[in-house]
This record gives structure tokens, sequence and C-alpha cells, in this order.
């Protein structure tokens, strides 16, 4: 089943975070007025990026002056004869065509350049097909492209607040480290700016602490913040709300949930369960 | 007599009134107006619109369940009605994404300044393109803990089964 929606309402960075941590195959089909992109994932990692859904990047390959016209010819040729389900990928590099860290480089940039193009769309819908996989034919990455530095890349290009106030309403929230970020921050390439602003989330300091002591503008912190908060690096929460000064009728703490006796709920539990 | 109560909230149209009319012992009263008739009355209408459900537990004890109005300018009515409540069913229209940044809002609004027990309904799973309860809970960005549970709301079955999974969270909770 298709997951389905705009990226006016669910951002393709928070698509992407989606696939990423939703380990996901298939193909994120966008599409805006007669503009249309493909991007194919495999286990939560980029393969494949096309600007328009025809679009070959065997092709891209031959304008380039990475392949020939007959190399490529006769890679399809022998994509197409053989029964063992190699790609084309595969198949480029058996016949040492090309070396894997060219064609590597070559596909990763213009794949790069295809998804960054998407993050000015400010609208468009898109479609999910999951387990979809790109044609044989076609060359995809020999080395899946993490879409962490796609999301924080992505980040970069905005420019105004409406987004970023979606996550981070107020410069008055911490910004703190999610459980385990390391094994995810590894791959994550910042820059210095960025990295001033990670080295200084401590659990305890605001937005605007952030930025006074970095010395940013609190537009910058919010939205470098809100790149990691996307790329699901940190969270903000909000402030917890000091003690009231005049002690009010509900008490000292008057958020505290009712307690509840396991009685109660033990009975409610069989009355609905019998229902 | 004790009563106490649980609060159903959503963005419109996430299946509030449906939810409560499956399990509700009594006729649902329900003064919220359709979405499309509210766009035209949007002016005039000053009442405010809300589900309401029973479940009599004993001749001692009874469950209320209270839907939230879910257009903006009830936002007033959310605090009081969220008193003392035992706990929360945020109910998500599993097929709009377009609802999922609202959805954020009101799990927000619940939950930042105290600790409710709550579980998630990934409502209408029963329709194509239905996002799973998996998918829901990285587009919310919910921690592991919480529940987000499939649900169709117009199914007995299924209310009873997001109900009871909300009372294990509050079992748990709760002292002896
Ligand atoms: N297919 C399907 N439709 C549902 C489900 N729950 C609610 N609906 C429909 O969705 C619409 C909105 O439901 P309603 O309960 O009025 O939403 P509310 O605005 O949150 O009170 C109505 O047409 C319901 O019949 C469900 O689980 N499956
Ligand atoms: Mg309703």
């Amino acid at each position: 089943m298709a997951l389905v929606g705009n990226i006016r309402d669910f951002g393709l960075s928070d698509f992407l975070y989606l696939v990423d941590r939703g380990y996901k195959t298939g193909c994120l089909h966008l599409s805006r007025g007669d503009e249309q992109a493909i991007l194919f994932f495999e286990k939560g990692k980029l393969i494949y990026a096309a600007r328009r859904e025809g679009e070959q990047l065997g092709e891209m390959l031959i304008r380039q002056g990475k392949l020939t016209p007959e190399q490529l010819e006769q890679a399809r040729q022998v994509q197409n004869g053989n029964t063992n389900g190699m790609t084309l990928t595969q198949i480029i590099l058996s016949e040492n065509m090309m070396s894997q860290e060219d064609l590597q480089q070559t596909l990763q940039t213009h794949t790069e350049e295809s998804v960054y193009g998407l993050f000015g769309w400010p609208d468009g819908e898109f479609r999910f097909e999951q387990g979809q996989k790109p044609d044989l034919n076609e060359p995809v990455m020999p080395i899946p492209l993490p879409v962490e530095n796609l999301i924080m890349e992505g980040v970069r290009r905005i420019d105004e607040w409406g987004r970023i106030k979606d996550r981070i309403p107020s410069t008055d929230m911490i910004v703190r480290f999610l459980d385990q970020p390391g094994a995810k921050a590894k791959g994550v390439k910042l820059s210095p700016e960025e990295w001033r602003v990670f080295a200084r989330i401590n659990g305890k300091d605001t937005l605007a602490d952030i930025a006074q002591k970095t010395n940013l503008s609190e537009f910058d912190v919010c939205r470098i913040v809100y790149g990691f908060v996307t790329a699901g690096l940190v969270d903000v929460v909000k402030k917890p709300r000091p003690a009231p000064l005049t002690s009010s009728s509900r008490g000292a703490q008057p958020m505290e949930m009712p307690r509840i006796k396991k009685s109660l709920v033990s009975r409610i539990i069989n009355r609905i369960r019998g229902m | 007599m004790q009563t106490v109560k649980m609060v159903i909230s959503g963005a419109v149209n996430a299946g509030k009134t449906e939810f409560i009319r499956s399990i509700s012992e009594i006729e649902v009263v329900s003064t919220e107006r359709r979405a499309s008739d509210d766009t035209k009355l949007i002016k005039k209408e000053t009442t405010v619109a809300m589900d309401f459900g029973r479940i009599a537990v004993a001749d001692d004890l009874v469950l209320h369940l209270f839907g939230t109005p879910g257009q903006k300018r009830f936002d007033f009515m959310w605090e009081i009605l969220s008193e003392g409540m035992l706990g929360l069913v945020v109910l998500v229209d599993s097929t709009r994404p377009e609802t999922f940044r609202e959805t954020n809002r009101i799990i927000e609004f619940f939950t930042s300044y105290r600790d409710t027990a709550y579980v998630i309904a990934a409502n209408k799973q029963d329709r194509p393109n239905a996002w799973s309860p998996d998918e829901l809970r990285l587009a919310l960005r919910q921690p592991p803990h919480v529940k987000v549970l499939p649900c169709v709301a117009s199914e007995r079955e299924s209310v009873k089964n997001i109900l009871l999974e909300l009372l294990y969270v509050i079992m748990q909770r709760s002292e002896d």
C-alpha cells in the first residue's frame, strides 16, 4: 500500500526521517505541476534519484563522458541476458567500465543535486510505493546514501520561520540529546557553525542561551537545531514550569495527575472486557 | 457515585464522535456539526460543540468519555476537560498526513505540563492507504514507550481494545 500526501503538510525531511528510521525499501514519487522526481530507497538509504520520471541515468553517464554509448549498450545487453539478477551497476563494475569510486562519485553528485533541489518545493504531491525497486537496467549507487546528510542539507536551505516553528515554537526551549544519538551523529557532516551549536547542547541551555553563547542569531540556532531534530539527533523540550509564587488553591503541584487506585482501574478494565 | 473520565481528542474528522458512539451506552450527545457545515457557520456558531459518552461500571462507578471540540477556537475547553482525567486517547486519521502536525500540537498540549497517560489510536485502518501504526509513530516522532495502536473507530471491538490498552498504561502508574 502506498503512503500518500503533500510535502506542504508532511515535509520532505520528515519523510526522509520516516524512511530512515522505518528502514524502508521503495520508491518516493514526487510531483509538482509538470515537475517530477523519483527517489528509490533500500533499507532506509537512498540508492537512486532522478528529477524526471523517465530520466535515464545511464545516458547521464554518457553525457558526462564516463561511458561510451557502446559500453552502455553492451552493459545493458549483458544485464538483459543475465538470469542471476545482476544490476547494471554490478555489470559496469565487473566489466571494469568504471571504477566503483568514479561511479559512486558521479551518481552521488547527481543524486544529491536532484534531491537538494526538491527541498525548495513549497508543496507537491508525494506517493511512496513500498517495495518498488529501480529498473535493473538503471545504474544505482554502489554505496547507498544515508539520509541524515540530505536532511541537514535540506534544512540549510530553509530561510523562513514557518517550518521551524512547527518543531521549535519558542527559543525558550531546552535542547537535549536523544538517548543514543552516537551512532547516527557519526556519519553526519556538519558545518563549523553547526558544530559550534552541536557542542553547546547540554540538556540545560535553551536555544536563546545557545545563541548568546555562540554569538549566532536566534534564527540560525533554531534552523540548525531544527536540522538536528529532523535528523533525529536531538529533541527540544519545554523548560520545566517554575513553581508558582503564590500557592494556588490546587496546591504546590497543580499539574500532578490524581493518584488512582489499582482496584478502581481493574474494575473498569473488567467492565470493558465484558462489553 | 464516583465518576471518572477519559478524554478522546484528535484533529477534526479523526473519528472522535464515531469512537465514542461505538462504545457508549447512551446515545452520544454530539452537538458538533459536520466540518463542511462548519465553514459556513463559523461566524454564527457560538455554542461549544462536543461529544459525550457514558459507560456504567457498577452501581457506584461511571466512566465518562469526552470528545474534545476539534476547532481551534475551543482550545480553552481542553484545559477544563483535561482536569482530573484518567487518561487520553489521541485519534489520528491515518489516511491524512496533513493532520499530523495538528495531532502533534494536541499531544503537546495535553502532555507538556502534566504526565498524562495516553495512547495514540491510528484510526481508519480499514481504509486503503492508511499509514500503519509504525509509520505513524515515526511521523509523529513518538518514543518507543508510547503505544500507537491500530484502530477502526466504527468497530466496537477495536474501540474496546484502545480503551483497554490505555487502562493498562493507567494501571501501571496507579497505586495499590
Ligand atoms: N472508514 C472509516 N471511517 C471512519 C472511521 N472512524 C471515523 N470514520 C468516518 O470519518 C468521518 C469523521 O468521523 P467523526 O467521528 O465525525 O470525526 P470527529 O470530527 O473526530 O468527531 C465520519 O464520516 C466517520 O464515519 C474508521 O475507523 N474507518
Ligand atoms: Mg465529531
